[in-house]
């Protein structure tokens, strides 16, 4: 797996499907490719956060801290972004991240990507649409939810 | 230090003065002889007229000596020489001037290698002096002056006084005589001519060191000027920081300009009057001839000088000029050096200075300071006249723990450098037993009190050399040295007024301390930066140093077997992939390609970076391997890669410096490199391909993933290593030492040489996991400490700017510590640390001074509950409590003074 292949994997994620390609391979050639085995954390509920992770392959579990013990409230897979609102919003990791199987993911370094953002306007303006979106998504949510 | 220069060369160097001076008397007659040769060689040999009378030989060698007629005549033959032909006497004659120039060789070369080593001599105790002057400037006069005006002066201006001892009295002699002997020769000619001579000497005499006087001036400026502008940059350069924060370039460069301006101007004006000065000399010296024309012509025409005579003056006249020219040179140079000598002085005034350092004090005095500390009557004086302390008055009975508590004020500060020593502007009685505290000897204060302050003051050099600076007191004369050597060492030192101690003996003193030997020491350092918190430090610090096997022994024999048993660990604990280990036979893709190739590390510079690119060994060894194209080709692609994503950062952005292969600087250079390969101009050129071919070298295939590198291509660099070593080996270099799994390798850290491989950069945590496999086999093979001694060679660079704020201050506590001094004062030393670390260090404190006495400012009484003794500061008074537990007696402290203190808390 190379660059190239890394490149392909980012552009699938939502958040950066806009950003120009010389940027993802830089976002791809500033980050680290790590392997978790499976069981292994990529990080813990509390924890400060200092990275973002996007899966290249393998799966990952969603977990919440809980009074009963942990509970799984998602899975992740290939592709996912998962992670990048602690660094965007400098606010401790919401929950914990465990590799369900050996999985390889693309760290992206929290200072690197807060300077990416600085430097390039157009990514910002990526991410800010994809926030946007997903807000927009809550509030539709929401609405249907308590007209339901 | 003498006022007057001749006064000081004349004490220190009289003997070999007048040697030399002896030495150039003597020297004279065959300089005479050498001069008068040539015209017997022309006249007698070549021209025959020793031949004249029709004689075919003619004696050589002959001494006689004509008596001048006043005396009777007549020749007294002392020898009457050998009888020779005119070939054989042209002959003798030429080798008799052979002999004398190399006479008069010897001679010079005597008399300069003399005065210079003269001149380095007076010079080395000069710059001595000089030091052992910086070392007693009172406290008062440190705040003025400025540490690099004062390294210039012991540098630099004493440097031409240093040229000028040799001349000093040499040549005044030298030149002296030289110019009497001519002006006798013209007196004796004609005694109007002489007079004329003289007059005009007189008047060169006169007026030219008058006008000389504004040059000395100028010249004093000059040097003021040099030292406040070295002063100056030095400033700049220390306080960088704030230049750069408050963007203060343009100031700071208006306001060296404008120095360096001043700077010009003074020495225009020098250059103006000084060639003045030499063309008044030059007319005057050119004046008496026209007398000597003009009027030793009028004589002549009258009949009262013969002409013979006066061309005869003129002839001596000649031989004048030169030794005067250069007497007035050497007078110039005497006044400007003594200008020079007076700012030196100045500058070591000895109001500024402390009384001179005592050498040894008896020994009885040394008893530790224990009893009864009282303070009477004590009065200290703020800077603006102001009383802090009025009458104050406390008594403790040491040893004890103290908190001088600080009420903001500066009364705690300054009571504690009291106490310490540091400070004795105070009137009234501080006494420790019998003692009074300010007549304790200087020695026995540097051994029995230590003093940690707000500003840690490192040298550079090793955490382990700063540590031990305290017990470096005097040495114990256990250095063995060569016999001869040190006579000559310490016969030099004494000429010189140098100390005869060398800095390779031993200067600490083993058995003072309760320890064996050197480890024994490092031991006690280790436990205390551990205790004070710097023990992981300071294992890092040893994972990341160089480990020395002739020293570290102990490490050297057990490393190999660590690192077979670290290998062991990460196998038996499924951690295998964390560590990719360096395999002579596979390449290791969490390495750099040139790390591959060399399987080494690079010693020499010109194997280090992208030196390698350009190394004629290194690139011969790929072009018989063929992989320079290979190297060359994934070079290009490297850089069409960084140009791509690269493009659009500013330079200096830190993303390129943290992640760049090209530097943004170097980035445009790349890019014409690319374009003229993608406008296929044939083949690249020889720079070009160097430099391309020097990106890969730093290439990791597992970190940077740009997909270069195949498995074929692996293969073939690990093929190319066994010709790289035979490549360097043929040509002796030394410039790489290769790995080999059973040895260690002394140039790579010591965490190289554990891990012998890299780790993994693809899975995750993979470091912090091997950190900690690493401490637990460290920790078991019990080599921890050895690997922290290693930790204790850490250079602290300039001003321990290589440690952080906390590690400065943790080392200059534990250099106080390893002191064991009865009293320990705490002034500050903790502020680098936060509250929580900072309780923790005072309770240390306390714990390992139950013994001694510890003396503590405190910025608020939270604290002081832990002391046996409060002290206080109030009105100028200083109010002292007893804490009930450890000090019964005192049990009842005076109401009054118990509430004081209530009120000023709240």
């Amino acid at each position: 797996m190379t660059l190239e292949t890394e490149v392909q994997s980012l552009r699938q994620v939502p958040m950066f499907r806009d950003v120009d390609p010389a940027r993802l391979k830089l976002l791809a050639f500033t980050s680290e490719r790590v392997q978790f085995a499976g069981g292994q954390r990529f990080f813990s509920q509390g924890d400060p956060s200092d990275a973002a992770y996007v899966i290249l392959d393998g799966r990952a579990s969603v977990l919440l801290n809980t009074p009963g013990g942990d509970i799984q409230v998602a899975e992740l897979g290939s592709n996912a972004l998962v992670g990048e609102m602690g660094i965007l919003s400098d606010t401790p990791r919401s929950a914990t991240i465990m590799a369900a199987e050996p999985t390889t993911a693309l760290r992206i370094d929290k200072r690197v990507f807060l300077e990416l953002l600085a430097q390039f306007p157009q990514m910002s303006l990526a991410i800010m649409r994809e926030l946007a979106k997903r807000l927009e998504r809550t509030n539709a949510q929401l609405v249907a939810q308590s007209s339901s | 230090m003498e006022k007057s220069l001749f006064r000081y060369i004349w004490t220190h160097s009289k003997r070999d003065q007048m040697i030399v001076c002896a030495v150039v008397l003597a020297s004279l007659p065959f300089y005479f002889m050498s001069l008068d040769l040539p015209r017997q060689i022309v006249n007698q040999a070549i021209q025959g007229e020793a031949f004249r009378d029709g004689n075919t030989t003619a004696p050589f060698l002959a001494l006689k000596y004509d008596w001048p007629a006043w005396l009777g005549g007549g020749t007294l033959e002392l020898f009457e020489g050998f009888q020779v032909s005119r070939l054989g006497l042209l002959m003798g004659l030429s080798f008799v001037f052979l002999f004398f120039v190399i006479v008069n060789g010897a001679f010079k070369y005597w008399i300069n290698v003399s005065k210079g080593i003269l001149g380095e001599r007076m010079l080395r105790r000069m710059r001595f002096d000089l030091f052992s002057m910086v070392l007693r400037f009172t406290p008062e006069a440190l705040r003025t002056v400025k540490s690099s005006e004062t390294a210039t002066i012991v540098k630099d201006e004493v440097e031409p006084i240093g040229g000028f001892i040799g001349d000093a009295f040499i040549t005044p002699v030298f030149l002296g005589t030289q110019a009497i002997t001519a002006l006798v020769f013209i007196m004796v000619q004609n005694a109007w001519l002489g007079l004329i001579a003289l007059a005009v000497i007189a008047v060169q005499f006169t007026i030219i060191p008058r006008l000389r006087r504004a040059l000395l001036r100028l010249g004093k400026q000059r040097q003021l000027a040099s030292r406040q502008l070295a002063g100056r940059i030095a400033e700049v350069l220390d306080g960088i920081e704030v230049v750069h924060v408050h963007n203060a370039y343009k100031w700071e460069r208006a306001e060296i300009g404008h120095r360096l301006f001043n700077l010009f101007f003074i020495r225009l004006e020098i250059y103006n009057r000084k060639f003045f000065v030499k063309a008044l000399n030059n007319f005057l010296a050119q004046l008496t001839p026209f007398f000597f024309y003009a009027i030793g012509g009028y004589f002549a025409l009258r009949g009262t000088l013969d002409i013979g005579q006066l061309v005869a003056v003129i002839a001596a006249y000649r031989e004048l000029p030169p030794p005067l020219k250069e007497l007035i040179d050497w007078d110039q140079l005497r006044l400007d050096v003594q200008v020079k000598y007076d700012q030196v002085t100045q500058h070591f005034a000895e109001e500024r200075l402390g009384p001179l350092l005592e050498d040894r004090e008896p020994a009885t005095e040394d008893q530790p300071l224990i009893g009864p500390l009282l303070g009477e009557e004590i009065q200290i004086a703020g800077p603006h006249g102001d009383m802090i302390i009025e009458g104050g008055a406390f008594e403790v009975e040491l040893p004890a723990s103290v908190a001088l508590i600080s009420n903001g004020g500066a009364a705690a500060g300054i009571l504690a450098r009291i106490l310490a020593r540091r400070s004795l502007e105070f009137s009234g009685r501080i006494r420790i037993g019998e003692r009074d505290l300010a007549q304790i000897p200087i020695s026995v204060v540097g051994r029995r009190i230590a003093y940690a302050g707000v500003d840690p003051i490192l040298f550079p050099g090793s955490i382990r050399d700063n540590l031990v600076y305290g017990l470096r007191s005097r040495p114990l004369g256990k250095l063995k040295e060569d016999k001869p050597e040190m006579d000559r060492r310490i016969a030099e030192a004494l000429r010189t007024g140098n100390p005869i101690e060398s800095i390779a003996d031993q200067w600490v003193d083993y058995e003072r301390l309760g320890v064996k030997d050197e480890n024994d020491l490092d031991r006690i350092l280790l436990e205390l930066m551990d205790r004070i918190g710097m023990g992981d430090t300071i294992y890092l610090f040893g994972l990341a140093g160089r480990i020395d096997p002739e020293r570290h022994t102990t490490l050297a024999e057990r490393l190999v077997e660590a690192r077979h048993r670290l290998r062991e660990t990460f196998q038996s604990n499924g951690m295998s992939d964390l560590v990719e280990p360096f395999d002579p036979g596979r390449y290791n893709s969490q390495a750099t390609i040139a790390e591959n190739l060399l399987f080494g590390v690079p010693v020499s510079d010109a194997f280090r970076g992208r030196n390698l690119a350009e190394n004629a060994q290194f690139r011969g060894a790929m072009d018989r391997a063929v992989l320079t194209d290979e190297l060359v080709r994934m070079g290009l692609q490297i850089a069409e890669t960084m140009t791509e994503i690269f493009e659009g950062l500013p330079p200096g952005h830190s993303l390129f410096e943290q992640f760049s292969f090209i530097g943004a600087e170097e980035l445009p250079e790349f890019e014409a490199i690319l374009r003229r390969h993608g406008r296929g101009e044939g083949s690249l050129k020889r720079e070009d391909r160097t430099r391309l071919l020097s990106l890969p070298l730093a290439y990791i295939e597992a970190r940077h993933r740009l997909g270069l590198l195949d498995d074929a291509m692996m293969s073939r660099i690990v093929e190319a290593r066994s010709l790289v070593h035979a490549v360097l080996e043929e040509a002796g270099s030394e410039g790489v030492e290769f790995y080999d799994p059973e040895r260690i390798c002394a140039a790579a850290p010591l965490r190289d040489n554990l891990l012998f491989g890299r780790v993994s950069y693809q899975v995750a945590n993979a470091r912090a996991r091997v950190a900690e496999a690493v401490a637990t086999v460290v920790r078991e093979l019990e080599l921890k400490e050895e690997v922290e001694k290693i930790g204790l060679d850490y250079q602290v660079g300039t001003a321990g700017r290589l440690l952080s704020p906390q590690e400065r201050a943790s080392v200059n506590l534990v250099r106080c510590l390893v002191k064991r001094p009865d009293i320990l004062v705490v002034d500050g030393a903790l502020a680098p640390f936060d509250e929580a670390r900072s309780q923790q260090l005072v309770q240390l404190l306390l714990e390992l001074f139950d013994q001694q006495s510890l003396f503590m400012v405190l910025p608020n009484d939270r604290q002081a509950g832990d002391f046996d003794v409060q002290m206080r500061f109030r009105d100028g008074q200083i109010i002292t409590n007893k804490t009930a537990a450890s000090a019964p007696r005192a049990s009842t402290p005076e109401p009054d003074a118990a509430q004081r203190i209530a009120g000023e808390v709240a």
